[in-house]
């Protein structure tokens, strides 16, 4: 994403008066056919086509075929959520898992929370919080429970219990 | 001078939920505080991973015993206008006054544990006495006092009858009178003056700063109210949001007050302008999955709440997040807490009236 680009828009917001209402992230997961039904199938399609590929190394051998999504990187969207009296407008951006993304907070002294609950719980690396609770927000049992690896992980578990019986 | 750290949370007399705040104090003044969440952390946000959208309603409504009505309202809210299903004009109507008669159960509860706090046994007692028949309406109503359950993708489950509606208004008429006298003691009493009136002021510049919500920022000036955008019938009640001035502690209890008249008065017109009749359609059931995303606003009884849900066409959604009012006015309270005097810390607290399970999910 582009910091400097995004972090002026967040700025025309604050003067405008708007509220910073919520920063959502959503983990992006490839989408599974059916419930239950042949979820540990590789034959997983992308939930989001437009997710930016990491550029593939010309000289690898492997280069002809797209990673498939387990090897990918994980892709992230994340809205920014501004109020104001009726209005409601929202800032998307799509990330690739491991970017760095800029704090909102010295415009919205409340994104700390937000901010400081996406880095716990999704391990997104928020630069510039002004308040950084530094990992103290939260206390999981799983370190990052909304990572793509512990998605998967879980998915797995609930499909693995899906087959059981039979 | 040295800095003491004082561990105010998990428990604590004044304190119905595990809030956990780490106060740094130099003397008897905080100058920080540094808040964890997550004591009691139930991930109900992961559970769409595992539970169908069809039954993550009842899992929603879990999220808090005292919303739980508007947490399972917003949920299906959320999946209608994903889904495009019109929800029949008599169930929402219903919705709206089971919402509205949440907002005074929560508010009369809430004021039982606020006169507690700063040692009004007797006060705690009459508000309570007085939410219990508030419950009684819910039992009557939807079988449930706590988890209600009557809300369904596309409507409500069950019907209250004309001549059950009209008994309802009157109770909360006589109840609304009633409440007058307590709420005199709250006004008038000089103790209860002294313990809260100028304490903990938020400015209208700076609840405007930490994008308070729901009464936190009506006390400090804000007309803001999510009803008025006219969502899920709003646009067909009269009404004015309350608003008062002080900002203080004592503002917060006033704000409060007012609102549950402004309540029952809602719930009359509701009563007034709804269909009336027997067997009218309750229920537009949705086909198949659900596809898309929406973000849902509604106005909870501690202020605006905010749902986020992503469906992808399966059975499962993709995403479902719930910004509850307490997660939006812990700035708020951190900003409060900064600079007040220990003892004043437990009333401030109380007065943005922190739902802590539903912050924490």
């Amino acid at each position: 994403m582009d910091a400097t680009a995004f972090l002026a828009r967040v700025e025309d917001y604050h003067k405008d008066g708007w509220r910073l209402a919520l920063i959502n992230v959503t983990t992006v997961m490839p989408v599974v056919a059916a419930h239950g039904a042949a979820a540990a199938a590789p034959t997983a399609v992308p939930a989001v086509p437009a997710a930016p590929a990491p550029a593939v190394p010309a000289e690898s051998a492997e280069a002809a075929t797209p990673p498939t999504p387990a090897e990918a990187p994980g892709v992230f969207e994340i809205a920014w959520a501004f109020a104001k009296d009726g209005k409601f407008e929202t800032i998307r951006e799509q990330i690739v898992a491991g970017d760095a993304v800029p704090s909102v907070s010295e415009f919205f002294g409340a994104a700390f929370l937000y901010e400081n609950e996406i880095r716990e719980l999704f391990g997104i690396n928020v630069v510039g919080i002004v308040v950084d609770l530094k990992g103290q927000l939260y206390q999981t049992a799983t370190k990052v429970p909304f990572s793509h690896a512990a998605i998967k992980a879980r998915l797995a578990a609930v499909a693995a219990a899906a087959v059981k019986p039979s | 001078m040295r800095r003491t750290t004082i561990p105010f949370g998990p428990q604590h007399p004044v304190l119905p939920e595990p809030l956990v705040l780490d106060l740094i104090l130099m003397d008897e003044k905080v100058v920080d505080a540094v808040p964890t969440i997550g004591y009691i952390h139930r991930g109900l946000e992961m559970m769409v991973e595992r539970v169908e959208y069809t039954e993550m309603g009842f899992v929603v409504e879990r999220i808090c015993g005292i919303c739980s009505f508007m947490h399972g309202m917003g949920y299906c809210v959320s999946l209608e206008s994903i889904m495009n299903v019109e929800v029949p004009e008599r169930a929402a109507w219903l919705r709206l006054i089971w919402a509205e008669i949440s907002r005074i159960q929560s508010h009369l509860l809430w004021l039982g544990l606020g006169a507690d706090a700063f040692g009004f046994e007797n006060l705690f007692m009459h508000c309570w006495r007085m939410r219990e028949q508030i419950l009684d309406i819910f039992e009557k109503t939807t079988g449930g006092r706590i988890i209600h359950s009557v809300n369904r993708i596309g409507g409500v489950k069950r019907d209250i009858s004309d001549s059950e509606l009209d008994a309802i208004l009157v109770q909360l008429q006589t109840l609304g009178a009633a409440f007058k006298e307590t709420a005199r003691v709250f006004g008038t009493d000089p103790s209860i003056a002294h313990r809260l009136g100028g304490v903990g002021i938020l400015s209208k510049v700076d609840a405007l700063a930490v994008d308070a919500v729901g009464p936190m920022a009506r006390a400090s000036g804000l007309r803001t109210d999510t009803r008025l955008i006219g969502a899920n019938y709003y646009d067909r009640i009269e009404f004015e949001p309350v608003v008062e001035t002080a900002g203080d502690c004592l503002a917060r209890v006033v704000v409060r007050m007012r609102e549950i008249d402004a309540s029952i008065d809602i719930v009359r017109q509701a009563i007034d302008k709804m269909p009336k009749g027997e067997g009218l359609p309750l229920e537009n059931r949705p086909r198949g999955n659900p596809l898309g995303e929406v973000f849902t606003r509604l106005e909870q009884p501690r202020g605006e709440v905010l749902y986020y849900v992503k469906a992808n066409g399966t059975k499962n959604l993709e995403r479902f997040r719930a910004r509850t009012p307490t997660f939006a006015n812990i700035p708020a309270m951190i900003k409060l807490v900064k600079g007040c005097d220990l003892a004043d810390v437990p009333n401030i607290i109380l007065t943005i009236d922190p739902c802590i399970s539903c912050t924490e999910r």
